[in-house]
């Protein structure tokens, strides 16, 4: 008879599967999948794609579980690994990718913290960066869709796509900026 | 959308059952960061000991002094700067950077901080090493040929050998000039004329100078002469080889 491990955290049941219950994987899999596949939608747009990124990631986790740190959080974690996966699916398929090396991570950055209410209209920022996500290069979509369709804050962001702190700020700033003239083509109105 | 998540669990989970995909041992992973800080150590050491030597090998043959000289030889310290070995050691820094980033407190902050931090703690490393008689001792293993390995690289490096700088202990005041003996040559003359300019305290055997002139069939004509320290382990007493001088 299996354990019930619904109301465990991701970390723990990561220290059951690190410990030999590898049974408890599909439960990773099952929380996680959808939205890993949301974020991979905002890069790729074959389903067949999407479909074969989604094994690799998770067959990678598997893979290199038992050195995730499980005092970490496993979802930043996870992330690193589909960001890791996506940014070489796109280099596979010549598309577009991150820049080898940026200004913005060379240099210290002024952070400027989102202020909430953005986060209280949460729902229509998602409506409307979604509306722009195609036009935006994605070293400023990547960001922008961790931290409004994901929910992390720019530590986790940072972490995910290992650059500094401060840039992931100056990335969304940017982000945001860039979009402006968008949705105002779009007339939409976003203040 | 619920079919296609099922068939990706479905897909990995059976690939895990059927033993295709293996988890990678924990002990891979203490290895794999057990080697990455093990290459980062080797990588500072070896650069701390890149920097030493360049600054050795500048302070032996005296170019180090030459912006003393005035601006001609400004541009002759610029011109005789070891470039090889400068490029190397930026190609050490830039990879030790990139090994760095793999750590979370690294990565998070902006590359300038984890470069400058690095290079001051080189740079801080290649001045300490300086300090002390390592480089001068190998240098002189090298010139006895008690160096296997890297005697050609100090015999090349270490010394180098410049057209119109030249440093060396007085061993003999003479007429009109001082004989002066250096690593290679053991002695040059050093002829004064009434254009050479002097430092204003006397010129003694045993002072080290340095004297920036042309050479020709060994002998300089001096054009300035700068007395320097007595590097304690650079030009320690009795240690020119009396027989078999290798150059």
């Amino acid at each position: 008879m299996r354990q019930d491990v619904s109301e465990e955290t991701d970390e723990e049941i990561v220290r059951l599967i690190q410990s030999g219950s590898f049974e408890f994987f599909d439960v990773l899999i099952k929380r996680y999948e959808a939205k890993i596949g949301r974020y991979a939608r905002k890069f790729l747009s074959d389903n067949e794609d999407i479909s074969d990124v989604l094994q690799n990631i998770f067959i990678k986790v598997y893979r290199n579980i038992q050195s995730f740190d499980v005092k970490r959080k496993f979802s930043s974690w996870l992330y690193r690994i589909a960001h890791n996966e996506l940014v070489n699916d796109l280099k596979k398929k010549k598309k577009k990718t991150l820049p080898l090396f940026d200004l913005d991570v060379f240099l210290p950055q002024h952070l400027r913290d989102n202020n909430l209410n953005e986060r209280l209209e949460l729902k229509d920022i998602q409506e409307t960066v979604d509306k722009c996500l195609d036009k935006l290069e994605i070293k400023y979509r990547e960001p922008l869709i961790l931290y409004y369709f994901e929910g992390m804050n720019y530590k986790e962001i940072a972490d995910v796509m290992q650059i500094p702190v401060s840039t992931v700020g100056v990335r969304i700033k940017r982000a945001k900026e860039i979009m402006k003239p968008i949705l105002k083509s779009l007339k939409y109105n976003h203040e | 959308m619920n079919n296609q998540q099922n068939s990706i669990n479905n897909k990995v989970i059976n690939k895990i059952k059927s033993g295709n995909i293996k988890m990678k041992p924990k002990i891979y992973f203490v290895l794999r960061t057990a080697l990455l800080m093990l290459s980062i150590l080797v990588l500072v050491l070896f650069i701390v000991c890149l920097i030493s030597f360049i600054a050795f090998s500048l302070r032996s043959s005296g170019v180090w002094l030459s912006p003393a000289f005035g601006f001609p030889c400004i541009k002759m310290l610029f011109g005789s700067l070891p470039w090889v070995l400068i490029l190397i050691t930026v190609v050490l820094i830039v990879l030790l950077e990139i090994f760095a980033k793999k750590f979370t407190f690294v990565y998070r902050k902006p590359i300038l901080y984890s470069l400058l931090i690095i290079i001051l703690v080189v740079f801080l490393g290649g001045f300490l090493i300086d300090k002390t008689p390592f480089h001068s001792n190998l240098f002189w293993k090298a010139q006895e040929g008690h160096l296997p390995g890297f005697g050609s690289f100090y015999r090349d490096f270490g010394n180098p050998k410049f057209k119109n700088i030249h440093q060396g202990v007085v061993s003999e005041v003479i007429n009109n000039g001082f004989l002066i003996e250096n690593h290679r040559e053991r002695i040059i003359s050093v002829m004064i004329t009434p254009e050479t300019r002097l430092p204003s305290e006397k010129i003694e055997e045993g002072d080290v100078i340095v004297v920036f002139g042309e050479r020709d069939n060994g002998q300089i004509e001096a054009l300035n002469i700068r007395k320097t320290k007595r590097d304690f382990n650079f030009f320690p007493k009795n240690r020119f080889p009396k027989k078999g001088f290798i150059d």
